[in-house]
């Protein structure tokens, strides 16, 4: 069987995304034979970053330029993509699976009349593993045809390059696109205003197993406990109302790595860990032995919220002497 | 008399009617039903399919909520309009679609599929699809994500295969008043919005936040508890769709290195404080 690789380069800002890379060592640990980037972008930025990955993976670049794929767009990827991979025939389409990826990838799939397999987090035993359930079931996946479109967890690979060797070419391949129905505006930064992440050691945070509003109460005296402490939140506590979306953490939230976090009532999805894993030392509170946090914190404390946090500050209280303060 | 007149000519030309005078959006918002915890759930021998137990509550899937919302405040902005809420899965789904009726929507639509199995993504849009053609929807919200099985793929299949343009990680959509465009932000990494406006009719996956779900009205309940299903007979829209790509399924093997504290709750407290203090974190 063939084993040629395509791997689609994200960008942001003339700078080629970390993800991109990761790829390139996801596919080598596939054994990937023949590999190609393929980037899309307007000239003169694209070239550079075409260059750049030539050189960084001794691989060769497709290159596709128009003006009108300055920046990403759903439409424009799929269909300059669906015209590429038609002369590249590859088996595997790479993507990683970051907003923009998993924007176009089902819709590159859906036109190739291909397979797709979502975001990929480890290969064992030549088959593609997947979290379900947020973290609690492990799939195992199998492309049903002879070619499919991968989307790729981020920070599931390393992400840097260690190649020295001699550069890839680069293919610089003019596409013809027409403006096309969608009209791109640009970005929008949304309003959010830091609740001290940056400068507190230890991070206090709450998910939606801390069960109601009024025990944020509990979050929060429990952080007052240390003397650079800050409240977080999961995304799914922040639409709830609970506490603001400034408190979030996790990809499209805050990224932190305090000394010290603490997740009460946690799930452990995959979105949140990104935005918390390297914090130092992570202490997990939850009622169910299986969740997935557990697995990545260091120590691991199956109770309920609700009950255990009054016990832990009754427990301070009583060796340090001090009332434990109300709230902060 | 005047103020009345007034009080109209403000309506029309506020923001929130601006389809005063249209004929309305023809909407279909895709539900599906996933288990409320994942506790509850465990995977069969055969590693083949998840299996529920007595204990296993099933609602709607949350993206979805906000989907039905976001629905259903078009609906209120374009009089006229109608919201179809639509699910695929084994009897038990038509449940997610009651309650999506009880939430306010117009239709329910159940496109059967007998066994309780996992059913992949590429064969979930086609059926959708498949009943979709013929409809003319104007708009078809979809949630980015099902809890369960985490895929993202369901709304973006289904944009491709009705020719609909797409956008994903909606976190907010504005209708042109001609009713031809529709502008929307799209939630990516680091706090940014990608803004961008598409040709209708759209597709558009929508991402928690976007607003604010209701509750069912008790109107809303007693008329859903009456109310035909539509069940609709599964037709995919080609041959593919049968595809399946998940083979096995079971449970993380790496149990990771964290350290379980044990004994009485006391004795965790006790050992989680005395943890702390040796880090000088107290
Ligand atoms: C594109 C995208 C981006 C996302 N970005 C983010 C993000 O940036 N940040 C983020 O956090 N999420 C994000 N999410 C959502 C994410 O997938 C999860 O849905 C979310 O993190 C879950 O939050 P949770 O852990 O609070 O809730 P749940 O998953 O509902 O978990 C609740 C946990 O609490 C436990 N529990 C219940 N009762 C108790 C009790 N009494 N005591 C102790 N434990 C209890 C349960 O066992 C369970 O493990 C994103 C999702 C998508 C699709
Ligand atoms: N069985 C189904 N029935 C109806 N809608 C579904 C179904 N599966 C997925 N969807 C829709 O597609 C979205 C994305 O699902 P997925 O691609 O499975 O993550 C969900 O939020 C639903 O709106």
């Amino acid at each position: 069987m063939k084993r040629s690789f395509n791997i689609i380069a994200l960008h942001c800002d003339g700078k080629i995304l970390p993800e991109t890379y990761e790829l390139f060592n996801f596919v080598r640990d596939m054994g990937g034979e023949t590999i190609t980037f393929i980037i899309l972008g307007s000239e003169p930025h694209v070239l550079m970053m075409a260059r750049e990955l030539a050189e960084k993976t001794g691989t060769d670049v497709i290159c596709a330029t128009s003006k009108y794929l300055e920046n990403y767009y759903a439409q424009g990827y799929r269909d300059v993509l669906k015209g590429l991979v038609s002369t590249t025939d590859p088996c595997f389409i790479c993507i990683p699976h970051t907003a923009s990826g998993y924007d176009f990838a089902p819709l590159l799939a859906a036109a190739l009349n291909i397979p797709c397999i979502t975001a990929i987090e480890d290969i064992q035993d030549s088959l593609f593993i997947r979290s379900m359930f947020g973290g609690r079931i492990r799939a195992q996946a199998r492309p049903s045809a002879p070619s499919a479109v991968l989307t790729v967890q981020p920070g599931a690979w390393e992400g840097s390059a260690d190649y020295s060797g001699p550069g890839g070419t680069v293919r610089i391949l003019p596409v013809d696109i027409p403006p096309g129905k969608t009209v791109i505006h640009g970005f929008k930064k949304s309003l959010s205003h830091d609740v001290g992440f940056c400068d507190a050691e230890v991070i206090v945070s709450a998910g939606r197993g801390i069960g109601s509003e009024q025990n944020v109460t509990l979050i929060k005296r429990l952080a007052a406990l240390f003397p650079r402490s800050a409240i977080g939140a999961t995304r799914a506590v922040c639409d709830l109302g609970w506490l603001g979306y400034r408190h979030q953490i996790g990809i499209t939230g805050n990224t932190v790595s305090p000394r010290l976090y603490i997740a009460c009532g946690i799930s452990g999805a995959v979105q949140h860990i990104s935005g918390m894993k390297n914090s130092r030392i992570i202490v997990a509170i939850n009622t169910d032995r299986h969740a997935a946090i557990f697995r990545t914190a260091t120590y691991c404390i199956v109770e309920d919220i609700k009950t255990f946090i009054p016990l832990v500050l009754e427990e301070y209280s009583r060796r340090s002497g001090n009332p434990v303060n109300g709230s902060s | 008399m005047l103020a009345i007149l007034a009080a109209l000519l403000y309506l029309c030309c506020s923001q929130r009617l601006k389809g005063a005078f249209s004929t309305g959006m023809n909407i279909l918002v895709c539900v599906k039903q996933v288990p409320d915890s994942a506790d509850t759930i465990s995977v069969s021998e055969d590693s083949s399919r998840i299996m529920y137990n007595d204990g296993t509550v099933f609602r709607l899937n949350r993206y979805d909520e906000f989907a039905l919302e976001e629905a259903l405040l078009v609906k209120e902005c374009f009089p006229g309009s109608r919201v179809d809420a639509i699910s695929v899965g084994p009897e038990r789904v038509r449940q997610a679609v009651r309650k999506a009726l009880e939430t306010g929507a117009d239709h329910g639509i159940h496109v059967r599929v007998e066994s309780d199995e996992y059913v992949s993504p590429l064969t979930r849009a086609s059926l959708i699809a498949g009943f979709a053609r013929t409809r003319g929807y104007d708009l078809i919200l979809t949630g980015i994500m099902a809890e369960d099985d985490m895929e993202c793929q369901v709304g973006q299949i289904l944009a491709e295969k009705l020719s609909f343009a797409c956008a994903t990680s909606v976190m907010f959509q504005e209708i042109s008043g001609d009713e031809k465009t529709i502008y929307v932000e799209r939630e990516i990494e680091g706090g940014v919005r990608e803004c961008i406006t598409l040709a209708m009719p759209a597709l558009l996956t929508i991402q928690s936040g976007i607003n604010t779900p209701r509750y069912p009205s008790l109107s809303n309940v007693m008329r859903a508890r009456s109310q035909e299903i539509e069940v609709a007979d599964p037709q995919p829209a080609d041959s593919l769709s049968m595809e399946r790509s998940i083979i096995g399924l079971g449970y993380p093997k790496d149990a990771g290195t964290g350290e379980f504290l044990e004994g009485t709750p006391s004795d965790k407290a006790r050992e989680l404080l005395g943890i702390l203090h040796e880090l000088s974190m107290i």
